[in-house]
């Protein structure tokens, strides 16, 4: 039986990754919110479960406003003003702002989380109205102003990518057609489809002999994400492409995109991925921002496969669980960011 | 919180279940990951294709069915033997209105899994899936066409058609499926 090839070198990162710090130890200030999650989710011990809840109740209903009201004493500062003085742009402050925002008593500010992009300006007008602060002060309405963006157009990003997904393939819309020709042109440049229906599809990962089958539950989304790492990270796509290809350690290529779209929209769902998307966009999140955290999925995914050194393809999902665990565990990190940067000249 | 009250009523852990462990196989796009999802209480909206296999653990009222779902493409249906190993029972999952040329392919992914070894003692139940499209064919066309009359004579099968839309009937046929189960371990020496 001749020698496996080792598999092809994992292509070089357009720029080198950020390193990802390791998680520092809680600040002073009880947030509640990551590391009752982290307990809960790491199986803790059901007693301590149930101190981390019962402070939380605590905290929120009882200490959390004679604490606010001692501070604004001392600093002359309501909240908001004390977080944005205190620290500078990006997740931790945004997240903040946005759980001050969610945990207020006055209805101005909890609404102020979904406003919509036209309304954001009177919106922090009326804030600033509502806490008293003086309008002259243009440092805290641009800083709330761009953190108000990034809240409400977090979800409104949500909302865009899940009736995207809500598409399901069609073959008798052109546009859903033109956009599968085009992957396989992307991905396969020396070879021509002999036919629509076609057993060639599995050479780029598809199931069958008809892609349309393999989108399911994640619908145009799928081959939305798919064209767009072929076509902005060609090189790196078919490097990865002909990896997937390995006799023994290779995996479907479309399938395990798909797949992987639905990890991205799982931690979008799940409000996972707003330190990624408040450090990385200083404003409203659009749609090209969640596909570039998709080719991050991708191009980590197959680095990650193969050195892991799987069985075989039939262990991919506990393969796939620990490299979701791996992303869930980064994404806690208040610096992180997941991005691969893209050197090619526009 | 349910803890927390048995702690509190001085009430013990609920009395175990039965467990059996399963093998789901059936071709791509038959269902098996929407049909299992739905009765662990999980929503089959974000469903993607299977690659390789995932395990659950499906609860009924008398009985929980530790569940080896195995995907069904090409490229993986190669590997179905190599987890037979351990089996109590099979589901087979068809798509009732697939075509011409799939529903052969079934047929022989059944009868191979019929007379496997390590499977041909075991209960199958084989649910004819998707009845809700036009297209679907009935149990009685299925079960003709699968021959299993004369290929499944002897061993314990069911044959039951099923829908995405009507949980209760799977429900049903499952419960079909643990009677089988259940006579079984009062017969250990059954060959």
């Amino acid at each position: 039986m001749p020698a496996l090839a080792a598999p092809n070198r994992h292509p070089p990162p357009p720029q080198p990754l950020p390193g990802q710090a390791a998680r520092a130890a809680a600040s002073g200030r009880q947030r509640l919110g990551r590391r009752a999650a982290a307990a809960s989710a790491a199986g803790a011990p059901p007693r301590q479960k149930m101190f981390v809840h019962l402070w939380g109740f605590l905290y929120s209903h009882y200490f959390r406003f004679w604490l606010k009201w001692i501070l604004r004493l001392l600093t002359r500062k309501c909240e908001l003003q004390r977080i944005l003085d205190g620290s500078k742009e990006g997740a931790r402050r945004t997240l903040s702002i946005e759980h001050s925002l969610d945990s207020s008593k006055s209805k101005v500010l909890r609404n102020a989380v979904h406003v919509d992009e036209a309304e954001v300006e009177k919106c922090v007008r009326d804030v600033m109205k509502e806490k008293k602060i003086e309008q002259k002060n243009t440092g805290f309405k641009i800083n709330l102003h761009i953190c108000l963006l990034q809240i409400s157009g977090y979800k409104k990003l949500y909302l865009n990518v899940e009736s995207l997904r809500k598409v399901p393939y069609d073959a008798d819309n052109e546009e859903h057609e033109e956009q599968l020709i085009e992957l396989w042109n992307l991905l396969m440049p020396h070879e021509n489809l002999k036919a629509r229906i076609t057993k060639q599809w599995c050479d780029i990962g598809f199931q069958g002999d008809d892609p349309k089958t393999d989108f399911r539950g994640m619908g145009m989304l799928g081959l939305v994400n798919l064209v767009f790492f072929s076509k902005h990270y060609t090189s790196e796509a078919r490097q990865i492409l002909s990896r997937s290809n390995h006799p023994k350690l290779g995996y479907s290529y479309a399938i395990v995109g798909i797949n992987l779209t639905e990890m991205a929209y799982s931690l979008l769902k799940n409000g996972a991925l707003k330190s990624h998307l408040y450090n990385t966009v200083s404003g409203l999140p659009q749609m090209e921002d969640f596909h570039q955290f998709y080719c991050y999925l991708v191009y980590e995914f197959d680095k990650f496969w193969f050195e892991e050194e799987p069985e075989s393809i039939m262990h991919f999902n506990q393969y796939r669980e620990k490299f979701h665990e791996k992303v869930k565990g980064l994404l806690l990190d208040y610096d992180v960011i997941l991005t691969l940067k893209n050197t090619k000249k526009p | 919180m349910e803890m927390c009250f048995r702690a509190l009523c001085c009430k013990g852990p609920p009395p175990p279940r039965p467990e059996y462990d399963l093998v789901c196989i059936g071709l791509t796009g038959s269902g098996k990951t929407s049909l299992l999802s739905q009765l662990c209480s999980e929503s089959a909206e974000n469903i993607v294709s299977t690659t390789g296999f995932s395990i659950k653990a499906v609860p009924f009222q008398n009985a929980i069915l530790n569940v080896k779902e195995l995907g069904g493409a090409d490229n993986i249906r190669k590997y179905w033997s190599r987890y037979y190993q351990g089996s109590q029972g099979v589901i087979f999952v068809l798509d009732s209105a697939s075509s011409e040329d799939d529903l052969e392919t079934a047929r022989n992914e059944l009868h191979s899994a019929l007379q496997h070894p390590q499977l041909c003692t075991l209960p199958f139940l084989i649910l004819a899936n998707h009845q809700d499209k036009p297209a679907a064919r009935s149990v009685q066309e299925i079960k003709k066409y699968f021959e299993l009359e004369p290929l499944a004579r002897g061993k314990r099968w069911i044959l039951k058609p099923c829908s995405l839309d009507d949980m209760e009937a799977v429900k049903d046929s499952f419960s079909l499926l643990i009677n089988l189960l259940e006579e079984r371990d009062f017969e250990p020496s059954r060959m």
